[in-house]
């Protein structure tokens, strides 16, 4: 194990010659260095506006788009009201999406009768624009949060139960037969085998159904809502106010971002002992 | 041991085994294969390759059906795969998502042991087959001939009364399976498990067995089994400087070179 060099200079008072930089600021210096891609882009915008190149009415400089955010999210609080909004429908459409699609996904992989009747399912209905029936749901859900959670939910599944059932069918037929041997029955093969053999496919589907959630809840949200990010991005474009519609858009990337990343953290701490491809 | 230490142990009768190949052929990978196994007798398979010997382990493990005849065990008839038939698969197919120790502790994880007590056997274990200090490594750590032994850690640590090994020492290289060699004689000679063990060395055939089963090819099939008449207990060095050994080895290997020249015209 390789102690973590950062967290273990900072206690050490030794009068060095040397000056060590303090241990948070070093750490916050190694994540700029990894996202300097995206400090790029940001900067570049910056540089765009100062010269003139772009036109304020259209698309305002991030400086002024961080101030208004700044404003609505620690001065107001409305920001804050809208991303609980939005962030807490998402949540639940992702937590029971993800819920339901591992478990169909691995019962489609052990079962073929369920496979069978499912497969041909996904097919017909993963392909359907949900958007496009979004207004129908409504009609049977209401304009709230319920018709909003159930679109997240379609969206969330077919990535995860698709994902599920290639990473069940994909295990190994020798662990199986390896851990019938050793006295395993049909439920523990399914715990100690199946389910962490695929939880690497599993996790690829839960990261590509977290990213469809956050381009779903505000797309739902532009179509209806009384408050929520889509809501407001839409609020502000109809009232012209595009330095709050960029604070807006600004938003649901960076907690996407974020996300994504903390997903990526996770993954990458439960799957140490996976085979690294060379390349 | 009773006084029936002759009824057989394992009785494997009258075996066929046909797969469906994907071109809708049928390929006859065992043809009447019979054979019984004393309580306590060490038997080695050794025939060329695509011959049914991993077939033909994997019907008595109760992982494959027989097309047609049994495999009884104890006088009774083998449906499936059980703790008491410990199984060492070629691939050896350890868990790389479980930790060495862990690896070698799920047999009796699946009977229910307590943490403390699955430990304590998994760690016996891999100290038997010289492990120990990579307890908690990952699968992907370790070298091919060390996932080898820690799979046959993890097949003694579920304390099975039958051993059946698909060249469980395949991967290993020369001086680890000497030694491992030397361990598996002295474990066998301590408790006397039935063993089934494959191999493609008939070098590690004749210094082991009580008997070798020589398989035949297309269909795979038995040819002859041949008795090693070698003095009990067996030290490696001195079996092999016997004139008999020799004699063995010779007889073994012409066997299987002449079904070999034949596969090949
Ligand atoms: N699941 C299977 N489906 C079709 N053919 C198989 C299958 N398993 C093994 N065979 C065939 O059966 C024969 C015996 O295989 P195997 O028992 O693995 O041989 P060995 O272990 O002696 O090398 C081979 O010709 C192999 O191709
Ligand atoms: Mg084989």
């Amino acid at each position: 194990m390789k102690p973590d060099s950062a967290a273990q200079a900072a206690p050490l008072p030794r009068p060095s010659s040397r000056p060590t930089l303090p241990a948070g600021l070093v750490r916050w210096l190694h994540a700029v260095a990894r996202y300097y891609p995206v400090a790029l882009i940001l900067l570049l915008w910056e540089l765009c506006s100062r010269i003139g190149l772009f036109d304020p009415l259209f698309v305002p400089a991030l400086s002024d788009v961080l101030q208004t955010w700044y404003v609505e999210m620690f001065v107001t609080h409305d920001l804050l009201v809208h991303i609980a909004y939005s962030f807490g429908r998402a949540s639940i459409g992702f937590a029971m999406g993800a819920t339901v699609g591992i478990m169909v996904g691995i019962l489609m992989g052990r079962v073929r009768a369920i496979e069978s009747f499912v497969d041909p399912l996904i097919s017909a209905i993963f392909p359907t624009p949900k958007l496009a029936i979004f207004p129908l749901m409504m009609v049977f859900l209401g304009i709230g949060d319920a018709s909003k959670i159930a679109l997240i939910f379609l969206g969330c599944f077919f990535p995860i139960v698709i994902a599920t059932y290639a990473g069940v069918k994909n295990v190994d037929k020798y662990f199986i037969w390896n851990a019938r041997t050793k006295g395993a029955n049909s439920r523990q093969v399914m715990w100690t085998v199946v389910f962490p053999a695929a939880m690497p496919f599993v996790f690829a589907g839960l990261r590509t159904a977290m990213l469809t959630a956050f381009l779903l809840i505000v797309a739902s949200e532009l179509i209806a809502a009384n408050e929520g990010l889509g809501y407001l991005i839409i609020f502000a474009q109809r009232t012209f106010n595009p330095t709050l519609m960029f604070a807006g858009v600004l938003t649901v990337s960076t907690m996407g971002f974020i996300a994504d990343r903390l997903l990526q953290a996770l993954g990458r701490r439960l799957f140490r002992w996976q085979e690294q491809a060379e390349r | 041991m009773t006084g029936q230490a002759d009824a057989p142990h394992i009785s494997v009768d009258h075996v066929n085994k046909r797969f469906q190949t994907a071109s809708r052929a049928q390929l006859q990978a065992l043809k009447d294969v019979s054979f019984a196994a004393t309580r306590g007798e060490f038997i080695s398979i050794v025939g060329p390759s695509g011959c049914g010997k991993s077939t033909l382990l994997y019907i008595v493990a109760g992982l494959l059906d027989a097309s047609d005849g049994t495999v009884t065990v104890d006088d009774e008839r083998v449906t499936g795969p059980s703790p008491e038939r410990g199984v060492v698969l070629q691939n050896f197919s350890i868990f790389p998502w479980r930790r060495v120790i862990d690896n070698v502790a799920y047999g009796p994880e699946m009977r229910g042991a307590s943490r403390q007590e699955r430990r304590r056997i998994a760690r016996q274990y891999l100290e038997t087959v010289g492990l120990g200090e990579f307890a908690e490594y990952f699968p992907r750590e370790l070298s091919g001939g060390m996932k080898q032994r820690i799979a046959i850690a993890q097949m003694l640590a579920c304390n099975p009364s039958i051993f059946l090994m698909d060249e469980p020492f395949g991967a290993l290289d020369a001086l680890t399976r000497e030694v491992l060699q030397e361990q598996l004689l002295r474990l066998w000679e301590r408790d006397r498990k039935t063993v089934l063990f494959v191999t493609h060395s008939i070098d590690e055939a004749v210094l082991l067995s009580d008997r070798v089963i020589v398989m035949a090819t297309r269909p795979g099939r038995i040819k002859e089994i041949v008795p090693i008449d070698l003095p009990r207990p067996r030290r490696a060095e001195e079996i092999r400087a016997l004139p008999q050994f020799g004699t063995l080895r010779r007889h073994i290997w012409a066997s299987i070179r002449a079904e070999t020249l034949e596969m090949m015209q």
